[in-house]
């Protein structure tokens, strides 16, 4: 066999011109308009009230005591555990003890959940809206325009992925449709957002969703509807459980051992 | 260029050429976030670095006195930030103090404080300068109070808890000032240079300034002195300590032949005694070990004053021996 047939397509460049550079160009500049409106549509994260923080970082510590307590002697883990043990039974540490033991509210009439909710409603929107605009957009003018020869050569699988909006078998997996182009850029153009608006931007749709994954921070602790009472239970149970070892058992001996 | 470890660890040097570096970074600086919508290429985009390097640099300008730089770090992060936002207001607290001229000044801002908490309990930052401007004021059972209710609504602060060991080891209240150490421990359990003032407070407590020591508490700091070698390598202030309870030890029970060879750990989990050949072996090791340090301690960056009382200590040991 010999060298496969190169393929040639002889296009107009005024197809560079009007189709690679203005998709280009309009991904980026949505980019940094939905940073800027997702900036805009920022609620600031509403302050816990004392007690909520209280019980939240009572949990913690409880939490910290069970998975550091190698750190400290037997008799101080002792006192802790107890201590703790029956402050958690007895709900001290709860934000509103009198709802103890009652079934947890429905999630949507919870007005801190609802507003959770409306910011991830927004954050959805800012990202869906101009998606759809921009895409079918492009479908509307630019649909089946084969752009641009990439300069290296691919495996017959990335013909979906660079190809789509053209229904051929036979053409080079090198050539890039316009709809495709949507894509890479959709996907790649994270580094020139660093670049524009600095580190955390909130152009870049992907990394919008990689945090909505794992919303960290304090408000992890309990999640909606849970019961705070349950929770500190549990972890009096898992405290209870404990077996207690202590790491400067046999320190001297390591220490010895040390070059 | 400038280094971002936290401003706590700086040295006295670092931060005066930290200080010193600051007119030209408010310089470099001076267009971020000045406008409303940065204009991207021309302007440096923000990122969170800038601005917690703004802080940094407020600290070591306090530190160092300059307080007109201080300012303008601290005007720079209330444009950005706003007056409210609780980090710059305990930044703004702090400035404050530090360029009040008198104990009516500090108390008026003590006052500014109560009004602050008054209003947002939750507050940390401000109800942490409280503390420390209350402790500044002397008045330092009114600081522990403040402390322990702050540690009621949030036990995990590592920060609160070694201010409070703090406040309790100046009032010589040592049993305390041990369990905040072991808070401390609990949420770093890795802390080092916490096992070793954990080892330091044990030490003053078991020794407590007369001859009869109670041999546990020592050996239980020694064994934090121990640990915290075993976490850090040439760790000096380890070393310091283990040499120091390590001497105690064989000059309070010269040889307990009953504790020697057996390691059997005594009913509700505390550890035995070590046994006194440990013992000597643990201190000839930190013997060695530090007079390797103090050798070659003046170009790895060491305190200069550790070194030299590492120095004395061993200079005291070897004429005792002699003698």
């Amino acid at each position: 066999m010999g060298d496969p047939v190169t393929q040639t397509i002889h296009r107009d460049p005024a197809l560079f011109y009007w189709i690679l550079f203005p998709i280009s160009i309009v991904m980026i500049l949505t980019g940094i308009l939905r940073h800027y409106a997702t900036i805009l549509l920022q609620t600031t994260p509403k302050k816990l009230s004392l007690p909520a923080l209280r019980e939240q970082r009572q949990l913690l510590h409880g939490i910290n005591l069970r998975t550091n307590y190698s750190a400290i002697s037997a008799s101080s883990f002792t006192a802790r555990k107890n201590y703790m043990v029956a402050a958690y039974k007895n709900g001290d540490f709860l934000k509103d003890p009198e709802n103890r033991g009652k079934p947890a509210g429905n999630p949507m009439t919870d007005p801190a959940a609802m507003e959770g909710m409306m910011g991830m409603m927004k954050g959805n929107m800012a990202m869906m809206i101009p998606q759809t605009l921009i895409m079918s957009w492009i479908n509307a003018f630019f649909a089946g325009f084969v752009i641009m020869k990439l300069p290296f050569p691919l495996t017959l699988r990335f013909k979906s992925m660079l190809q789509s909006g053209i229904a051929t078998h036979d053409l080079d997996v090198r050539w890039v449709s316009s709809l495709s182009w949507y894509f890479l850029n959709l996907f790649g153009l994270q580094s020139v957002f660093i670049f524009i608006l600095g580190d955390d931007n909130a152009a870049n749709q992907m990394a919008q969703q990689m945090q909505q994954m794992n919303p960290g921070g304090a408000g992890a602790m309990f999640q909606p509807g849970q019961d705070p009472d349950k929770v500190f239970r549990n972890e009096a149970e898992n405290l209870e459980v404990v077996e207690h070892e202590y790491v400067l058992q046999g320190v001297e001996e390591r220490v010895l051992a040390l070059p | 260029m400038m280094s971002f470890n936290s401003s706590l660890r700086q040295s006295n040097s670092e931060a005066l050429s930290l200080s010193q570096q600051t007119a030209q970074y408010l310089q470099k600086h001076a267009s971020t976030g000045t406008s409303i919508i940065p204009i991207p290429f021309i302007y440096h985009p923000e990122s969170t670095e800038i601005w917690l390097m703004y802080e940094k640099l407020l600290l070591s300008c306090l530190r160092t006195g300059d307080d007109k730089a201080a300012h303008l770090c601290l005007e720079k992060l209330i444009d950005r930030f706003g007056a409210t936002n609780e980090r710059v207001m305990g930044l703004r607290g702090l400035y404050q103090e530090a360029v009040a001229k008198d104990d009516a000044a500090l108390e008026r801002i003590l006052r500014e404080y109560d009004e602050v908490l008054a209003g947002d309990p939750v507050n940390t930052p401000v109800a942490k300068r409280r503390i420390a401007l209350l402790r500044s004021l002397s008045r330092t059972t009114d600081a522990i109070d403040a402390l322990t209710e702050l540690l009621e609504s949030s036990p995990t602060d590592i920060e609160a808890w070694t201010e409070l060991s703090d406040l309790y080891i100046s009032q010589s209240l040592l049993p305390q000032a041990v369990f905040c150490l072991e808070e401390v421990l609990l949420v770093a359990p890795s802390a080092w240079n916490i096992h070793a003032r954990l080892g330091e407070v044990l030490y003053i407590s078991a020794t407590n300034g007369n001859d009869n020591v109670d041999g546990k508490t020592l050996a239980e700091a020694m064994r934090r002195f121990c640990r915290s070698i075993e976490l850090c390598d040439d760790y000096l202030r380890g070393y310091y300590g283990l040499k120091l309870t390590s001497d105690r030890l064989l000059s309070a029970f010269p040889d307990d032949s009953k504790a020697t060879g057996q390691i059997v750990p005594a009913e509700n989990g505390e550890l035995p005694m070590p046994s006194t050949t440990t013992v000597r072996k643990l201190n000839e090791k930190a013997t060695s070990k530090l007079a390797e340090i103090t050798r070659r301690a003046m170009d790895q960056g060491y305190n200069y004053a550790e070194v030299i009382a590492a120095k004395e200590l061993l200079d005291k040991s070897t004429q005792t021996r002699q003698r």
